[in-house]
């Protein structure tokens, strides 16, 4: 990754200016009385790393076709620097695409792939000898330039569609969930790549994925779609930490949800009871009905009563091993299973079936969640 | 294939089957030596082989311009054809809506009506446009009886081809018509060329249309054929129709080899 296309400029991006490079406003698109995407409003600031994230049918790949000029949306506009491009034909948007499955041209080799973008321009192929040359290098593939796609494997076709998608420096890349065809290991070395060609070449990346691990680990800002709405956005930590919905906690990460009623109030925080026990949490409760999300990281085992603030007793009904971690399910009396996933190296509990043990976490472990 | 056992059944099946193939190719079998026959009218040869009816086909004015005006309108209509019904079938295919697939299905018309019943409406609707014995009048008749074959080859190699990648050569920047010319012609090629044999095959030997909606101008081989068996049974004709055989046959085999070579790119 040392070489870049001509003309790009490396390091880091300036910070992000007042008017955001690109805008959606007010999207919507019906499918006959089927809202796919409903009336979504987001900024994507210059040079950055934002990821749609979302279950199938939540309406993230619309929205990113959308941008890319193949969908025209039923209402709403889509800005480039305040101008809507909503109306404007996909080839003539500027923006590289990356698509599900690479999409590829089978009868072209990968020279040729990468040289199309620029031949549609008018550049011929000895022009842009150079310019494929970097792009490829860029991606690893200097070597196989004579090859056709197909006698390439899955990663490496990624990585031609890739510099396919770069070559002509596009003011917006968009990525169509392009790492979910390879397997695990591969998919993770991709990932540090895409981040570091995102880096260094300091185009904005507009990512869509169902994967949450790869939303977190990639993004600068992360939106959450759910049934064509946007459920909640932010950058990965915030969305994380503080979800403001049960179905962000529980698509983002695993939770535990604890659903109580509230017992007390205090200054920063209050006593919630569920099955006659009573739990402290931080924060403030509005209704007297609270949903908390527990992480499954934060809960703790024991072997005797703990002395955090909130502990329960309990059963492991089952286990899994995982090397690094043990996931545990607990089954209590008041808060039924809970799922407490430790450091395999450092379990204070023998890990069997049946064993009973005490679960603790402290009142800023959980989270209050919108029960929706 | 496994060579089974040679039981009573599997013998009568056999039997069936080569007799059926040989009721279907021997008349043309036959054909050949009567095309090298010593006598002046269709016979098998008597006393020796002779090559002179092939002669009389490439000295005979009257041949050679029927083979010519048959060429003429065979190669006009083919074009027309290829470049209508591969628009069409791109359109369907790019289209994609319950619409274009009835579309499609409408395109096959010309292959279900009856040719009869087809030429004798050309006919009535020629006359209107004085069309009726010109090429233009055969080259259009020909041109609609052949889309269909060019549509359904093209929709065909487009069947799976991916529409993500027209998407991707749109976003990479290529107008609809570099699309079309640097994407999806060279991946639907074979289609395309195996309609055009096709069509080309169809216009080349077709006879009832031209019949109908020609008189004394236009003279296609075909019609020439029918006329010259009517008047005596000039050998000439068997020395032609061995040819045309010959030259549909190449053109069949190069279809199949078209066919395969389609079926290995798709997979």
């Amino acid at each position: 990754m040392s070489v870049q296309p001509a003309g790009i400029e490396s390091g880091d991006t300036a910070a992000a200016p007042a008017v955001p490079a690109f805008a959606i406003r007010n999207l919507t698109k019906m499918y006959g009385p089927v809202a796919a995407v409903d009336d979504v409003s987001l900024d994507i600031p210059q040079g950055a790393f934002l990821t749609l994230l979302g279950p199938s049918g939540s309406g993230k790949t619309t929205i990113l076709m959308a941008i890319a000029g193949f969908i025209a949306p039923t209402s709403g506009e889509i800005l480039r620097e305040q101008k809507s491009i909503t109306t404007l034909p996909p080839d003539k948007r500027n923006f590289g695409m990356v698509f599900q499955g690479y999409a590829l041209f089978p009868h072209m080799t990968v020279e040729d792939n990468v040289w199309f973008p620029l031949r549609v321009r008018g550049v011929s192929k000895s022009q842009a000898a150079g310019r494929i040359g970097e792009a490829l290098e860029m991606v690893q593939l200097g070597a196989l330039a004579a090859r056709l796609p197909t006698e390439l494997s899955g990663g490496q076709q990624q990585r031609v569609a890739l510099a396919r998608a770069l070559v002509f420096q596009p003011d917006l890349l968009l990525l169509d969930e392009p790492l979910s065809a390879l397997d695990k290991k591969l998919r993770a070395d991709l990932q540090w790549e895409l981040k570091d060609l995102h880096r260094k070449l300091g185009t904005t990346f507009v990512y869509v994925t169902h994967d949450q691990e790869e939303a977190l680990s990639m993004s600068d800002e992360i939106v959450i779609l759910r049934d064509g709405r946007i459920e909640q956005s932010g950058d990965p930590l915030t969305l994380y930490e503080r979800p403001a919905t049960r179905f962000v906690a529980d698509f983002l990460g695993k939770s535990n949800f604890l659903a109580g009623e509230v017992a007390d109030r205090e200054d920063g925080r209050f006593r919630y009871r569920i099955g006659g026990e009573t739990f402290l949490q931080a924060g403030a409760a509005s209704d007297a009905h609270v949903v908390m999300a527990l992480r499954p990281e934060k809960l703790m085992v024991f072997n005797t009563r703990p002395d955090t603030a909130n502990a329960m007793q309990g059963e492991i009904e089952q286990f899994n091993y995982y090397g690094a971690n043990y996931h545990f399910k607990v089954t209590t009396s008041a808060l039924g299973d809970v799922i407490v996933t430790v450091p395999a190296w450092r379990c204070e509990v023998e890990p069997r079936i049946g064993n009973r043990i005490w679960i603790g976490w402290e009142p800023d472990a959980a989270v209050v969640v919108a029960d929706t | 294939m496994t060579e089974g056992k040679l039981t009573f059944g599997r013998c009568m099946v056999l039997g069936a089957a080569w007799t059926v193939l040989g009721f279907l190719v021997l008349p043309m079998v036959i054909i050949f030596p009567v095309s090298l026959t010593d006598q002046y009218y269709l016979s098998l040869p008597k006393e020796k082989l002779s090559l002179e009816h092939y002669e009389a086909f490439f000295t005979n004015e009257i041949w050679l311009s029927a083979t010519f005006q048959s060429f003429v309108i065979a190669t006009a209509s083919t074009a027309l054809a290829v470049l209508l019904g591969t628009l069409c079938a791109i359109g369907c295919w790019r289209i994609s809506t319950r619409a274009s697939d009835s579309v499609r299905s409408f395109m096959l018309v010309p292959i279900i009506v009856p040719t009869v019943v087809q030429a004798l409406a050309l006919y009535r609707f020629w006359i209107d446009l004085r069309l009726v014995d010109t090429y233009a009048g055969v080259i259009l008749a020909h041109t609609l009886i052949t889309i269909p074959y060019v549509v359904i080859t093209v929709s065909a190699s487009l069947a799976r081809f991916d529409l993500r990648i027209e998407q991707a050569a749109r976003n990479l920047g290529a107008s609809i018509s570099q699309t079309i010319r640097l994407v999806i012609v060279p991946r639907i090629m074979p289609g395309v060329l195996s309609g055009a044999i096709f069509a080309f095959t169809i216009s080349f030997d077709e006879i009832v249309m031209v019949l109908f909606i020609t008189s004394r101008k236009i003279y296609t081989l075909p019609k020439r054929i029918w006329n010259g068996i009517q008047d005596h049974l000039d050998p000439t004709i068997a020395a032609i129709a061995t040819m045309l055989i010959v030259l549909t046959l190449a053109l069949l085999l190069a279809e199949l080899w078209l066919r395969q070579r389609r079926q290995r790119s798709n997979s």
